[in-house]
């Protein structure tokens, strides 16, 4: 809590001019314009003890103003020797509460996801991200000032075996609590003129699960950085590494690359 | 020769026969921080057949949009399309060309729908007027707080959808 604690106030120190809420490891309260499309290509890993990587492909559309949805393939060889595919996840996000002023808003939102993945169950952590089938609700609430934008979630989750006949050990937690805490800062440019100005935001979120009643625990912080360039493409770098952790998991460090297309007004 | 002097004459009439209509209209939407935002909502606003051309302050949060001259302007959709995109209209002033159009007890029609000039009816209104639009999902609720005491409308004869407007 104590490290919780200092990590926010060190995020509010940290950025106190322009702040975005693009976050590149978790989703703000804002939704995406309704009919347009969100394509995103994304590779994470680690290289210790051996390398290993996971691409994602994901779609994000903009059903109305309020709800968004997302689908999302996985393909790793964290499990295996080889690269395979290890299912899908589904998520979607109703935005709740708008209080907009000029340059400012505080918003809220619920999320859902579900994911049914075949991968086999070493691990403590539940992540839908292509390691548990799963079940994932919660809320988030995002206040963007024109000088500072922050973004916090809290959500549950709960997991099933896994597709494949991969049962959840009897000594593993099938639920879980996640947290998460994200600020950001738009570093470019300082005026905008046009829309072809390649944005560059910087990020720092923090992101912790708990296995209630298993002592288990992490929190990891999560820099990144982000090129947006003409207003449509979107390039996301971000390494993750723990604060805190006591929790088996897949990795404690791994790297982010993640591509990211918007198409507007399609369907 | 002849023709083309007809035509140019002809021309001339009809440019000099103002059209009453919305030319043009500044909205400023609210909850923008982002250019990839600013353009989505841009994108929005350009599915609409009555906008011309946009032009973004992607600093002021406001664009300038330009009505074309023959497509009635339907000021609900410009704030549909804008919470589409998922934001608020802040602020939207629209310039009206009075010249044809007469004001009667503070009401004029354009387009099918009844528009209520809520101030400024006391003097002859000509010409382009910027007026702004005092609805809900035009302006925050503490504008539309300091409008709210005006009165019910005289619907008795108009038609449509009737529109509140400030000079």
């Amino acid at each position: 809590m104590k490290i919780l604690v200092l990590a926010g106030a060190f995020l509010a120190l940290a950025f106190p001019a322009f702040a975005q809420e693009l976050y590149v490891n978790t989703e703000p309260a804002s939704n995406m314009a309704t009919h347009s499309l969100g394509i995103r290509l994304e590779n994470q890993g680690y290289f210790n003890p051996v390398y290993k990587n996971r691409t994602t492909l994901e779609l994000m559309y903009g059903a109305s103003r309020y709800l968004m949805v997302h689908g999302s393939l996985y393909q790793s060889d964290y499990y295996q020797n080889q690269q395979h595919f290890e299912g899908g996840s589904v998520y979607a996000k109703y935005r709740f509460l708008s209080i907009d002023s000029v340059q400012s808003h505080f918003r809220g939102a619920f999320f859902a996801k579900a994911s049914s993945i075949n991968n086999p169950l070493p691990n403590q952590e539940i992540a839908l991200e292509g390691d548990n089938s799963g079940l994932q609700g919660g809320v988030l609430f995002t206040k963007l000032m024109h000088k500072l934008a922050l973004s916090g979630s809290a959500s549950y989750l709960h997991a099933f075996n896994n597709v494949g006949n991969y049962n959840l050990p009897l000594t593993n937690a099938n639920n879980a609590i996640a947290y998460t805490l994200s600020a950001g800062y738009l570093l470019f440019p300082k005026t905008y003129t046009n829309y072809n100005q390649v944005n560059v935001n910087v990020y720092v979120e923090l992101l912790g699960k708990t296995n209630p009643g298993y002592g288990q625990n992490y929190l990891d912080a999560a820099p990144a950085i982000q090129f947006i360039f003409n207003s449509l493409l979107r390039v996301d770098l971000s390494y993750r590494a723990p604060l805190w952790n006591n929790m088996i998991r897949t990795s404690n460090n791994t790297y982010l690359v993640r591509l990211e297309y918007n198409l507007f007004n399609v369907f | 020769m002849k023709t083309l002097k007809i035509f140019i004459a002809v021309l001339a009439i009809s440019i000099n026969i103002a059209h009453a209509q919305f030319t043009k209209a500044e909205v400023q939407v609210s909850g923008l921080t982002c250019s990839l935002c600013s353009k989505a909502t841009e994108k929005s606003l350009r599915t609409l057949n009555f906008i011309g051309d946009v032009k973004a302050d992607l600093n002021r949060n406001v664009f300038v949009l330009t009505f074309k001259r023959d497509v009635p302007v339907n000021l609900d959709q410009i704030s549909k399309k804008v919470q589409s995109a998922g934001f608020f209209v802040n602020n939207l002033k629209a310039t009206f060309d009075f010249d044809n159009v007469k004001v009667t007890d503070s009401y004029f029609s354009y387009a099918g729908d009844t528009y209520r000039l809520i101030n400024g009816a006391n003097k002859a209104i000509t010409g382009p007027v910027a007026l702004t639009v005092v609805d809900k999902g035009f302006a925050p609720p503490s504008t539309l707080k300091k409008y709210s005491a005006i009165g019910p409308d005289n619907v008795i004869g108009k038609s449509g959808r009737v529109y509140h407007l400030a000079i």
